[in-house]
């Protein structure tokens, strides 16, 4: 069999060399390239909705922070609005309590003296009394008749009166 | 898809056997047609037949058919890569694919720039062709790189690509990029004819300069070492045990290195004369006169 040249031009087999790469050159762009892409970008995509969703429910997620930040201050504000509110009211409340419960006391106490004191004078009347009586009796009955009681009660009135007063 | 039916495995398996069946079919052919002999020869290709063709005859050469070899090897290899590539789902020679686009990719767009970025599947198969078929003698078979027809092919391509894209902006732009100085003209015209030239000679003169060195000092070491072991007698006289270690070395640089190198200089050159030869800025400035005018 014979062998060509080491250095040997033929035209057709320069052509057919060029069509080889050619025709190489559209098999890798078909079955190399173009999948392989396609798959590249279907991943690009993916990974940017991906993204997009991740920054939107990020930028949601801040959007309600913010808001319940100012909510929260709201509220503590609010609360601590109310506790002064409570606060005072109580403090009236039990003001108001205290006085009456004052009041309350310190009318009885009067009551309760001015009780004592009418039983005191009371007292005193009936035992005046009950003196007067005794010692009338015992006029009479030491007396005999040398002493009117009605004659002498006011004398013996007089006197008891200033027993009372001594006392 | 499912990734574990038998019907996947079985393409599978059909894609890689015809990965291997083309390599055993030219290493069948080669050994059916390679005559013995002792004697070292440095020839082209091996002639099958010859057609008749107007101009010249078209031979059907050892290289034609290596390069077809190659050209079905790549296709399935392709094939392979990508077989059920999809989002979502990964095998491992799904990274292998994505690794192989995006590096021919971004070295095209590194090197020729953005307006260029549709080349990287040109890019990559004259990388894969031309690696591959220096890559092809690691199983005996005759590189077509080493063959000068083969190279021309390429480099003509590529040089009706260098010259489309000077031509982009009209051809007295074109023919004016010569005359630039004036004198220099004709220094010019050459040194663009020279561009393909240079380009075949130097990636045929590397891989064939390889193999006759190859070829060279492995005759050469038979020879010496008939001197030094010629005395021993039978068997162990006419072994060349000085033909153990060399070149093998010499085959991991030359078939190796040298055949990868050559196809990455080819690419990159490929690259540089396209986007260099390219005015961008000239052509970008018509464009916008162009649509300004179809406005107006």
């Amino acid at each position: 069999m014979q062998s060509l040249e080491v250095i040997s031009v033929n035209i057709w087999q320069i052509l057919i060399s060029l069509l080889n790469l050619l025709i190489l050159f559209l098999m890798f762009k078909k079955f190399l390239f173009k999948p392989v892409n396609n798959m590249l970008a279907k991943r690009q995509s993916e990974i940017d909705a991906k993204y997009e969703a991740a920054n939107e429910a990020k930028r949601i997620a801040n959007e309600d922070r913010l808001l319940w930040d100012e909510k929260i201050g709201t509220i503590k504000h609010e609360s601590e609005e109310m506790i002064k509110k409570a606060q005072n009211s109580a403090k009236r409340q039990s003001e108001a309590i205290v006085s009456k419960a004052k009041e309350t006391a310190d009318s009885i106490v009067r009551q309760a003296e001015n009780q004592a004191q009418f039983e005191i004078q009371k007292a005193q009347d009936g035992i005046k009394k009950e003196i007067v009586e005794v010692s009338a009796a015992l006029a009479n009955k030491l007396l005999e008749r040398e002493i009117n009681a009605d004659d002498h009660r006011s004398l013996i009135d007089s006197f008891i009166e200033k027993i009372g007063d001594d006392k | 898809m499912n990734y574990k039916t038998r019907r996947f495995a079985l393409v599978d398996i059909i894609y890689i056997i015809m990965m291997i069946v083309p390599i055993c079919f030219g290493m069948f052919l080669k050994v059916l047609t390679t005559p013995l002999s002792d004697g070292i020869s440095i020839s082209g290709a091996r002639i099958y037949f010859t057609l008749p063709m107007p101009v010249q005859n078209l031979l059907i050469t050892e290289s034609q058919v290596n390069s077809a070899i190659v050209m079905v090897v790549l296709l399935f290899f392709c094939l392979y890569l990508t077989h059920g590539i999809r989002y979502g789902v990964w095998l491992k020679r799904h990274h292998f694919a994505e690794i192989i686009v995006e590096m021919c990719t971004s070295l095209v767009k590194n090197n020729m720039g953005e307006y260029f970025k549709s080349f990287g599947p040109f890019i990559a198969s004259i990388l894969a062709l031309s690696a591959l078929s220096s890559l092809i003698t690691l199983f005996g078979l005759f590189p077509p790189t080493s063959d000068i027809n083969i190279i021309a092919g390429w480099a003509i391509l590529v040089f009706i690509l260098i010259t489309y894209y000077k031509m982009k902006c009209g051809l007295w732009e074109y023919a004016k990029s010569f005359a630039n100085p004036v004198l220099m003209a004709p220094l010019n015209i050459i040194g663009e004819i020279a561009t393909p030239i240079s380009m075949a000679f130097r990636h045929y003169g590397n891989v064939l300069s390889g193999s006759v060195i190859s070829v060279l000092v492995a005759a050469g070491l038979q020879g010496l070492s008939n001197i030094v072991f010629g005395a021993l007698p039978g068997f162990l006289g006419e072994f060349p045990f000085l033909q153990v270690g060399l070149p093998a070395v010499l085959s991991i640089y030359f078939d190796i290195f040298s055949g990868c190198l050559q196809a990455f200089i080819f690419a990159m050159l490929t690259m540089l004369y396209i986007a260099g030869g390219f005015p961008l800025e000239l052509y970008e400035e018509r464009k916008k006169k162009k649509a300004q005018k179809c406005k107006n």
